[in-house]
């Protein structure tokens, strides 16, 4: 098994350095280290409360963090494209906006591709006049995804993907998921389902301590990954208390 | 009816329809975004912080609406800054900012000698009230602000819809809700002379929301709600004319009208799809 270093701009699209994030006074993350691996489909798993959404909102540019580094690799000479799904929205009821009109602004998705789009996620074209507001949760977290899978991220964050969607459609998105990664997407998903990590994942990021009882990883995950669990900065000799990294299961 | 059409041979219905017209598809536009996301009570927070800046002008002998203007700009400015501080309420700050300013503007009024009767039109409008001079800033003001409106038009959809998610995509978010916000107070403002700080809002929201009655997507909420907003506006100023009334509440009750209209043809949608 390998493990990832810092400062290595081919393995990792995105790295953080000792990473701390204060909200409302709260120290929500205190120096973090660890990396997200290109092309891989990383996990984000924690107790709640344990930063994971505000990890995330860090390394999207949505929340500031107090002290440490972010640094993202793009492999071209262009800006990463990140894409986001959050595990909730709420639309403003007073907005008339369509599902067509949705994907034609977030995507700039023509109505000859509308069918491809969709189809790709599992979201019924009968919906496409309809209006974002009227949409069911899992519907409008398909129509998300859609969205920004049309933009063709190098890197797409997904937040509780499966949390509103029924079993059947449910597997449908994790074959999508899985079918974007082999196509050169990095993908990061935060989730608490650990039968999901377990048959998916590549690599899991763990927010937190270590020595509590109640750190999910300690009973998911074999002993010799739980050894690989003490290594989280670039520095093999130090050891974070907190934070865990594991590579490659 | 041709009393009507001698009613467009004055000027200065002329100049009321021309610039009752120009409001009309400025706020249509701003407004489809500002109700959305629940800032109406702004509009009523800025146009009535601004009577400070008329105070002011009055007081001074200086042009009352280059100081409302000011006051407006800073107001929208402010509230764009701290709209999303979590130990301010929104409403609460706009509230905050409506109280200071009238208070400071009555305050200003009570201290000035003399009788001013502009200054009831200035709350209520006036059909006569409106010069070239605010033709001219109002067309000037359209010419400024609609090119910005397409430029910003994507992000102003997204952000509506979810800021998150419009910032994670790098779209210019902060500057488009400046912009809204700057540039909503300054048209409402400018619609002062006309439609009078009291009722000015009602020209912002109410046709937004009564084309969210019979509409079902943005394009055509964005289509009606122009419409409606010069259709009530320019009914509103012949009945002004006609009745010799403030033109303020005329238009603002046309445009009621126009909303009850609305919602009667929702409802007969409504009970034609339940039968279907």
């Amino acid at each position: 098994m390998s493990i990832t270093r810092f400062n290595n701009k081919d393995q990792n699209i995105i790295e953080l350095e000792d990473v701390s994030i204060v909200r409302d006074s709260n120290t929500v993350i205190r120096d973090a280290s660890c990396c997200i691996p290109r092309n891989q489909l990383t996990f984000i798993v924690g107790e709640n409360g344990s930063g994971k959404t505000s990890m995330v909102s860090s390394i999207l540019g949505l929340l500031d963090i107090s002290s440490g580094r972010i640094t993202y690799n793009s492999s071209t000479d262009k800006e990463l494209v990140i894409g986001y799904v959050p595990q909730k929205v709420e639309f403003p009821e007073h907005f008339q906006l369509t599902v067509t009109e949705y994907l034609k602004y977030s995507a700039h998705i023509s109505k000859h591709d509308l069918s491809a789009v969709l189809e790709r996620v599992d979201f019924p074209e009968s919906h496409l006049k309809q209006r974002i507001t009227e949409l069911s949760g899992g519907q409008m977290q398909k129509l998300l995804l859609a969205a920004e899978l049309a933009r063709n991220p190098d890197i797409l964050f997904l937040d509780e993907p499966l949390s509103n969607i029924d079993q059947g459609s449910g597997k449908h998105i994790i074959d999508v998921i899985m079918e974007i990664k082999d196509q050169g997407v990095t993908i990061v998903l935060i989730s608490h389902d650990w039968q999901l990590v377990s048959s998916c994942a590549d690599c899991v990021i763990c927010l937190s301590c270590t020595s509590s009882p109640n750190c999910p990883c300690k009973n998911s995950l074999s002993e010799g990954n739980r050894e690989l669990l003490q290594i989280t900065s670039h520095n093999e000799h130090v050891t974070h208390e907190g934070y865990c990294y594991v590579q490659n299961l | 009816m041709e009393e009507i059409f001698q009613l467009v041979s004055f000027p200065f219905m002329q100049r009321a329809f021309i610039s009752c017209i120009i409001l009309s598809v400025l706020l249509g536009l701003l407004g489809t975004f500002i109700v959305p996301r629940k800032m109406a009570f702004m509009a009523d927070g800025i146009t009535h912080a601004s009577l400070l800046g008329i105070a002011l002008g009055l007081l001074l002998g200086v042009f009352p609406l280059a100081l409302a203007l000011t006051i407006a700009i800073i107001t929208g400015a402010i509230v764009a800054a701290l709209r999303n501080n979590p130990r301010i309420t929104l409403d609460g700050l706009i509230g905050i900012l409506l109280v200071t300013g009238m208070s400071s503007a009555i305050i200003i009024f009570a201290l000035t000698p003399g009788y001013k009767p502009e200054l009831f039109s200035y709350l209520f409008g006036s059909v006569v009230a409106t010069t070239w001079v605010d033709v001219y800033v109002i067309c000037g003001l359209a010419v400024i602000t609609l090119p910005l409106i397409k430029y910003f038009w994507r992000s102003l959809v997204l952000t509506t819809v979810h800021e998150q998610l419009s910032r994670v995509m790098n779209l210019p978010a902060h500057t488009a809700n400046y912009f809204l916000y700057i540039f909503t107070a300054i048209t409402l403002v400018t619609g002062v002379k006309l439609l009078g700080i009291i009722l000015v809002s009602g020209l912002l929201i109410i046709p937004v929301l009564s084309a969210n009655l019979i509409t079902n997507s943005l394009r055509k909420a964005v289509i009606v709600t122009i419409t409606l907003a010069i259709l009530g506006s320019i009914v509103g100023l012949i009945m002004s004319f006609i009745f010799d009334l403030p033109s303020g509440p005329c238009i603002a009750l046309t445009l009621v009208v126009l909303l009850l209209g609305c919602f009667v043809v929702n409802t007969l949608i409504r009970m034609t799809k339940t039968s279907a």
